[in-house]
C-alpha cells in the first residue's frame, strides 16, 4: 500500500472528530473520502496534508512516517482557487515547483509537464485571471502536481464548478490515473466518487463506516434493482411492498423499493396496480443507496445535485415512466 | 528566498499602478518640500535636507510598511498561504523573502528621490555605504513591523489601509519627516525619541546633508537595529501563529 492510515484520532473542542480511523490508498489508484457534514472528511484531508496533527494515530507514505521531508512526496489540492490571479500559468507553477524544492532545467520540464498534464499549454501565459473557472481548476490541480509528488490529495476538487467543468476535472483525474498518479479525493458528490473511485470510504462520525469497491459496496444492498416510486398514498404503497416481502427506503418525494430480482417497469407497475403512481424509474442498486444506507439518515434529500442532470454521469440504465 | 522575491516582484510588475504611486507621491513631495524650503533661494542645500526625510517618510514607509501587509493579506485572501505553509520553506526563508523583495522597491524609490534631488542640485555629502546601512536597517524595520502588522492584525485588503494612515501618518509627522524636529516642543522631542522614523530620519539627515560619520549616528544605528531585530522576532512569531490559524481554519 502507498498509504497507509492507522488508528487516526483527532478531538476538537472535547469532540471526537476523528475516532480511530483506518484506511489504505494502493498504488495507482483514486480512493475516495465520502461522508455527510461534520463526518470528518475535513479534518482527514487537514491531517493528511500537513495543516493539522492528530491526536493519535499514524500516517505511513511508502511506508515511513509522513511528516518533514516526506511530506514533499505529496501534492496538496486546496479546496479553494489557490493561485497568484496577476501572475501567468507558468509563473505560479514555476513558484511552485521552486517551493517544494525542484530546481534548474528540472523546474522548466516540470512545468510544462504540469501542464500539459491538465490540457493548458494554450495557455501557459495567460494571467490567471483571465482563465474561467474550469481552466483556474485545473491549474490549481496542476500546482499540486508540479513538483511530481508520488500522491496527490484533492479536497472537493469539483465544488461550485458547472457540469461541463465537472466533467473536465473528472476526465483530468481519470487520465492523471491512467498515467499511474495515486489519488485520494474527498467528495460530496455520490456520481463523482461512483464515477472516478476504484475505491470508496464512507466516513461517519469520524469512523469509517463502510469500505470497498463500488461492486463491493453495492453488494451491502439486498437488491438486484431498485424501484423509484412516487405515489399519491405513499403509507399504503410502502404497506403494499411490505406485503410483497419488499424491503423499502424512503427518499424524499419517493419511496426506494428494493426488488431482489430483475423486473420490467411493466412488471413493477403490475404489482403496484390501483395505487396513484405518479412516477417510477427502475435502476441498479446505485452509491447513493448505499450511502444512505450507511450513513443512517435515509429520509435525508439526496445529496447528489448532478443526479437528476445528467443521467449519464449515471452508471446503468435509468428509466422513467409515467402512468 | 529569492523565489519568494521574485514572485513579488513580478506581481507588483504586474500591477504597475502601485508602482507608479510609489514612485510619484515622494517625487511630488520632495518637489513641494525642496521647493517650499528653498524660500526662492539656493534648492541645493533645500533638497539636501529634504531628501533623506522624503526617502524614509514618503517613499519606504508606504512601500516597506503596507507593501508587506498587502502582501500577507493577499497571500490570506488568495489562500495561497496555505500553499506556502504546506511546502518545506522555512517561515524566516518567507520573511526575507519579503524583505529582499522590498530592498528592491527601496532601491528604486532611492533613486528616484535622489535623481531628482540632485536635479535640484543637492548632493550626497557622506558615506554611501553609510547611507546605505541607514536605509537598509529603515528598510528591515518597515518590512518586520509590516510582517507583523499583516500576520497579526489585517485580515482584509480594506484592513490595511486605515490603521496605516491613522496611525503612521502621526508617526511621519512626529518623526521629523516633513519639517526639521528641532521645532518640536520638549515634550513632543521626548515622545518622538521612541518613534523609529525619527531615528531613520536623523540618521540619514545626518550622513546624506551633513556628511556626519558612522560614530555620530550610532545611538541612531543602535535603535533602529535593536527595533528591527524586535520587529523581525514579534514578526515572525506573528506568522508562525498565522500559519496555525490558516490550518486550523
Amino acid at each position: 500500500m502507498l498509504l497507509e492510515v492507522t488508528g487516526l484520532r483527532m478531538q476538537r473542542g472535547g469532540q471526537e472528530v476523528l475516532g480511530s480511523l483506518d484506511f489504505a490508498v494502493d498504488r495507482g489508484e483514486i480512493y475516495g473520502l465520502l461522508g455527510p457534514n461534520g463526518a470528518g472528511k475535513t479534518t482527514c484531508f487537514d491531517i493528511l496534508a500537513g495543516f493539522l496533527a492528530a491526536d493519535a494515530g499514524e500516517v505511513r507514505l511508502e511506508g515511513c512516517p509522513l511528516g518533514g521531508e516526506a511530506r514533499r512526496a505529496v501534492g496538496i489540492v486546496p479546496q479553494e482557487i489557490a493561485l497568484y490571479p496577476k501572475l501567468t500559468c507558468r509563473q505560479n507553477l514555476r513558484f511552485f515547483a521552486r517551493l517544494y524544492g525542484v530546481r534548474g532545467d528540472a523546474v522548466e520540464a516540470r512545468v510544462s509537464g504540469s501542464l500539459r498534464d491538465v490540457g493548458l499549454e494554450a495557455s501557459a501565459d495567460r494571467p490567471v485571471a483571465q482563465l474561467s473557472g474550469g481552466m483556474q481548476r485545473r491549474l490549481n490541480v496542476a500546482a499540486g502536481l508540479v513538483h511530481d509528488p508520488v500522491l496527490l490529495i484533492l479536497d472537493e476538487p469539483t465544488v461550485g464548478l458547472d457540469l461541463a467543468s465537472r466533467l473536465q476535472i473528472w476526465n483530468l483525474l481519470r487520465t492523471l490515473r491512467d498515467r499511474g498518479r495515486t489519488l485520494l479525493l474527498t467528495t460530496h458528490y455520490l456520481e463523482e466518487a461512483e464515477t472516478l473511485c476504484s475505491r470508496i470510504g464512507i466516513l461517519v462520525d469520524g469512523r469509517l463506516a463502510a469500505e470497498g469497491s463500488l461492486e463491493e459496496l453495492r453488494g451491502r444492498i439486498p437488491a438486484a434493482e431498485v424501484a423509484g416510486i412516487e405515489c399519491e398514498e405513499p403509507t399504503v404503497l410502502r404497506e403494499r411492498a411490505e406485503a410483497l416481502g419488499f424491503a423499502w427506503r424512503s427518499a424524499g418525494d419517493r419511496t426506494a423499493v428494493w426488488l431482489p430480482e430483475r423486473e420490467t417497469l411493466e412488471g413493477v407497475a403490475a404489482r403496484f396496480e390501483g395505487l396513484a403512481i405518479r412516477g417510477l424509474t427502475l435502476q441498479p442498486v446505485r452509491l447513493e443507496d448505499v450511502y444512505r444506507e450507511v450513513i443512517g439518515h435515509p429520509q435525508t434529500p439526496s445529496e447528489s445535485s448532478l443526479a437528476h442532470h445528467a443521467g449519464a454521469a449515471v452508471p446503468g440504465p435509468q428509466v422513467d415512466w409515467t402512468p | 528566498m529569492l523565489n519568494v522575491a521574485g514572485r513579488i516582484l513580478l506581481e507588483l510588475g504586474s500591477n504597475r499602478r502601485s508602482l507608479v504611486f510609489w514612485a510619484l507621491f515622494p517625487a511630488l513631495m520632495l518637489l513641494l518640500f525642496g521647493l517650499i524650503y528653498a524660500e526662492g533661494g539656493s534648492t541645493g542645500h533645500s533638497f539636501d535636507r529634504t531628501a533623506p526625510g522624503i526617502l524614509i517618510g514618503a517613499a519606504l514607509f508606504f512601500s516597506c510598511l503596507g507593501g508587506p501587509i498587502t502582501v500577507l493579506v493577499g497571500e490570506r485572501e488568495r489562500h495561497t498561504l496555505k500553499r506556502v505553509l504546506l511546502s518545506p520553506l522555512p517561515p524566516t526563508r518567507y520573511f526575507l523573502g519579503v524583505f529582499l523583495a522590498f530592498c528592491v522597491v527601496a532601491a528604486g524609490q532611492t533613486v528616484v528621490v535622489y535623481g531628482i534631488a540632485f536635479a535640484f542640485g543637492a548632493a550626497f555629502h557622506g558615506s554611501l555605504p553609510l547611507g546605505v546601512a541607514i536605509v537598509g536597517l529603515s528598510v528591515l524595520a518597515y518590512v518586520t513591523l509590516g510582517f507583523h502588522f499583516g500576520a497579526r492584525f489585517a485580515r482584509t485588503t480594506e484592513e490595511v489601509n486605515g490603521p496605516l494612515a491613522a496611525l503612521g501618518v502621526p508617526l511621519l509627522v512626529l518623526g521629523g519627516t516633513f519639517f526639521d524636529p528641532s521645532i518640536l516642543p520638549p515634550y513632543l522631542m521626548a515622545a518622538a525619541q521612541l518613534d523609529p522614523i525619527f531615528h531613520m530620519n536623523e540618521a540619514l539627515k545626518a550622513v546624506s546633508a551633513e556628511g556626519a560619520g558612522w560614530r555620530a549616528v550610532a545611538d541612531h544605528l543602535l535603535v533602529l537595529g535593536g527595533f528591527a531585530l524586535f520587529a523581525a522576532l514579534v514578526g515572525l512569531r506573528a506568522y508562525g501563529r498565522l500559519l496555525r490559524e490558516e490550518g486550523g481554519s
